[in-house]
């Protein structure tokens, strides 16, 4: 029978949801910060923010790895190797065509028996 | 890290691919393109800068050539063959064998002469320049095989006739 004349008042339920918030707040215990605690709060808000540092060898890795996905250099990287390689084959096969040739040539006119 | 890696390599890889298979294909292309194995006097042309009337009277000496080179294969071959049997029976040298050994090397010597006589009319049928080279490379060619052997028998090169 109470409990329904407690429900049914809003004005003293209200106030009584008022105080029990208010107690709550009293026996809830703060502890006492640390020392420069906000100081370190960010600190780690800045180092998260912040893009991963690499450390030593790892750093330049990631340059190189940046650099290389560049388009621009991609191609031309890509254009002087093939280029390197038409001109390195081109000059190799000269050679060997010519070689080829005149080992033909000598064993037509001077057959290994004959040497 | 681990991504960074994965992208170097792989560019490497890449690299390492686009310039090999350029080096192999343009090499190929190359030798399928400069290579003419139906005439064997094309490296003559090129190698000594020739043009069509040099040529043409080379060729007609490399014609003239090629039945007498022939014909001194055969009988070198033929004399190999009989050097060969007298080989055959026995473990000593016979004075037969011997005898053929200083047939084959007379026969040698002769197709040797003769080869020379060639390359030095096919010289004379060059610009003058050309044809030196010509006679000086094929000399190297065809007799330093034997100049080769030679100098390996010198003692200088660490092969010595121990006398017992």
């Amino acid at each position: 029978m109470n409990k329904e004349n407690v429900n049914s008042d809003p004005g003293c339920a209200e106030a009584n949801d008022a105080r029990l918030i208010m107690l709550l707040r009293e026996s809830r215990i703060a502890p006492a910060l640390p020392p420069r605690f906000q100081e370190g709060v960010w600190r780690r808000i800045e180092d998260a923010a912040a893009p991963s540092k690499s450390i030593g060898s790892v750093a330049w890795l990631d340059t190189l790895a940046a650099l290389m996905l560049r388009p621009r250099l991609a191609f031309a990287t890509v254009a002087v190797l093939a280029l390197m390689g038409v001109l390195l084959g081109t000059y190799q096969g000269t050679q060997v065509a010519r070689h080829d040739a005149q080992a033909r040539y000598l064993a037509v006119v001077a057959p290994n028996p004959l040497r | 890290m681990n991504r960074s890696l994965i992208i170097v390599l792989g560019a490497l890889a890449l690299g390492v691919a686009v310039f090999a298979g350029s080096y192999f294909v343009s090499q190929r292309a190359c030798v399928m393109s400069m290579t003419n194995p139906a005439d064997d006097l094309s490296w003559l042309r090129d190698e000594f800068h020739l043009n069509a009337a040099e040529m043409a009277l080379i060729r007609q000496l490399h014609e003239g050539y090629m039945p007498q080179c022939a014909e001194m294969c055969v009988r070198i071959a033929a004399k190999k063959q009989e050097l060969a049997k007298a080989l055959d029976n026995g473990t000593n040298v016979t004075a037969d064998a011997q005898k053929k050994l200083t047939e084959l090397g007379e026969l040698r010597a002769q197709c040797q002469t003769q080869m020379l006589r060639h390359f030095i009319a096919v010289s004379q049928a060059m610009p003058p320049e050309q044809g030196r080279r010509y006679l000086a490379q094929m000399q190297s060619l065809t007799l330093g095989f034997h100049e080769e052997i030679e100098k390996s028998m010198f003692p200088t090169a660490g092969h010595e006739h121990h006398q017992h």
